[in-house]
């Protein structure tokens, strides 16, 4: 992991500022959100890709490019998480 | 937290430039990420010993396949490979390299190349070997034909390196080692090669043992050529040393009656037993003949020429052998030199006189038994009397002044007796000789200093007209 996070930085930090960018702007967006039922989907297939990674059944080049995708992800998800609860700061100090 | 997750809900947006994103990466980053984790693992391996070590990476995957010289090697092999960071799975296609029994090694020399084959235990040795072999031969071209394998005995590596020391003497042939056992066989380059080999191999490592020792020596060739236009005898080859060099020579000098001796001799070690018993004799006879060729190569002695007359021929193909040490082959191709023309009186008695002018006939002290080294010349005195055939002749022996007169008159007339006896064996008619022995009576220079004494003992040949 720490090899990965070393070798791929730039990568890494580019998925982060696109995490705080999406938060920033998903406390004020006003389109229509994922439903709880699709969320659940979602989550069941992360964590099922997640598990496939931590036990390592996808060999050579697939299981490199799914460790890296899921590193961004996790990556680009703190950043977003980040990112909102910023913005949400801010608008609160606002509204003070 | 609520708001966290109201927020997410409205995170997926971000994933589509997100997954553009990840694309890219993939893309750009997987060969360099491969090349970077082959580099790793080549470097974890740089101390460890291996055979044809291949690695082929997919991703964070690496395929290790390798020949290893020893169980433990293999594993620390493959654990260093696990190790390296960021590689996620090794798959171990590792295996031990095979075993060889019995562990043989050779190298075979020809004409114009060293084939190093069979088996050597690791690469640094099979290197040194090839480097050694390189090295010690010079400029002849090395193949290398060897295989890695387990099982080598302890110290092998001393021995071959030896063994390779000894291919360099060798003109040809092989050397080989089965486990501990050591055989070799060939033809030495030099004289001498085959025991400096032989002295080498007692200082093979502990418990390496000779099983075969087939060296070759190339023969020992000595050789003699009695040249009658030039007047020399040339002399080439091998003696075994300066002693039996110098006794070679003054042998020559003694037996020979005015050729000059042509010395190009060298001395080596290598020669058969007994070499300066066959040679010396072999000169001798070789003097009789009027031209010839002596060839002694090892043990054979072959002798061509001409003979000055049909007994002399007949005594030296039978006589030489006899002298010769055992094991020793005589190969005699003598033929009769054509008879000179006759000559009268006046020329035969000069003749004669040149002859004992060169050279005197010895005996052994106070005896009346001729000097094997006086036969060339006598060969020539009985050529010349048969050129001759219508005058006698008077054998006169002479003697110094030493000792009692009558015992020099006894010995002075057995002397000529002896030489008249020569004579007849050589064929000529004993009625035309007259023995006659005159004591100390007629002296050619005082007695009183060793060379005075010297020229008094002495044959003379005294042609008589008419008688």
């Amino acid at each position: 992991m720490t090899y990965l996070a070393t070798f791929h930085w730039g990568w890494l930090l580019a998925s982060l500022l696109l995490g705080l960018a999406m938060g920033w702007i998903a406390v004020v967006h006003r389109g229509q959100g994922v439903s709880k039922t699709t969320a659940r989907w979602l989550a069941g297939l992360a964590a099922a890709l997640v598990a496939a990674a931590l036990t390592q059944v996808i060999p050579g080049r697939f299981g490199y490019w799914l460790d890296l995708g899921l590193i961004l992800f996790a990556v680009y998800l703190v950043g977003c998480a980040v990112g909102s609860w910023l913005r949400d700061r801010v608008l609160s100090r606002h509204r003070a | 937290m609520h708001g966290l997750f109201r927020w997410s809900s409205k995170w997926w947006p971000g994933t589509i430039p997100l997954a553009v994103l990840w694309a890219i990466a993939a893309w750009t980053s997987t060969p360099p990420l491969e090349a970077d984790l082959a580099a790793r693992s080549n470097a974890a391996l740089k101390d460890t010993v291996l055979d044809k070590a291949r690695m082929a990476v997919a991703g964070r995957d690496v395929t290790f396949a390798a020949d290893a010289f020893s169980e433990d090697g293999r594993r620390s092999a493959v654990a260093s490979v696990e190790a390296v960071p960021g590689v996620r799975l090794v798959d171990d296609q590792t295996r031990l390299v095979p075993e060889s029994k019995p562990f043989a090694w050779s190298a075979e020399r020809d004409v114009v190349r060293v084939t190093l084959g069979g088996s050597s235990p690791l690469p640094a040795i099979r290197n040194r070997l090839m480097e050694a072999a390189r090295a010690g031969l010079g400029g002849v071209e090395v193949v290398d034909r060897m295989n890695l394998a387990r099982g080598a005995p302890p110290r092998f590596d001393n021995a071959a390196l030896l063994l390779l020391d000894q291919i360099g003497k060798l003109k040809d042939g092989k050397v080989t080692i089965s486990d501990t056992k050591v055989s070799l066989s060939g033809m030495a380059r030099d004289l001498g090669g085959r025991e400096a080999i032989a002295a080498a191999l007692k200082n093979l490592p502990e418990g390496f043992s000779v099983a075969a020792n087939e060296v070759k020596a190339p023969p020992y060739v000595f050789q003699a050529y009695k040249d009658p236009v030039a007047v020399t005898v040339t002399l080439t080859g091998y003696v075994p040393d300066n002693n039996v060099h110098a006794a070679i020579a003054t042998a020559a000098g003694r037996k020979f009656l005015r050729e000059k001796v042509v010395d190009n001799l060298k001395a080596s070690v290598g020669a058969p037993a007994g070499f300066a018993n066959a040679v010396v004799p072999a000169l001798g006879a070789l003097a009789r003949l009027s031209t010839g060729t002596l060839v002694v190569s090892d043990r054979e002695v072959k002798l061509s020429g001409d003979a000055l007359y049909e007994a002399a021929a007949v005594q030296i193909r039978a006589g030489l052998g006899k002298d010769f040490p055992q094991g020793w082959q005589f190969k005699p191709e003598i033929s009769v030199r054509p008879a000179a023309a006759p000559v009268d009186a006046t020329v035969c008695q000069q003749l004669l006189a040149d002859l004992l002018a060169k050279a005197k006939i010895r005996f052994e002290s106070g005896r009346a038994t001729i000097d094997p080294d006086s036969a060339a010349l006598l060969d020539r005195l009985v050529e010349t009397a048969m050129r001759c055939s219508t005058v006698n002749i008077e054998i006169a022996g002479h003697t110094d002044a030493d000792g009692e007169v009558a015992f020099n008159q006894e010995l002075s007339e057995r002397r000529a007796q002896a030489v008249t006896d020569y004579l007849v064996k050589a064929g000529l008619p004993a009625s035309r000789f007259t023995p006659v022995g005159y004591g100390s009576t007629q002296p050619l220079a005082g007695n009183d200093t060793d060379e005075g004494k010297a020229q008094n003992r002495r044959i003379d040949f005294v042609v008589r007209k008419g008688e």
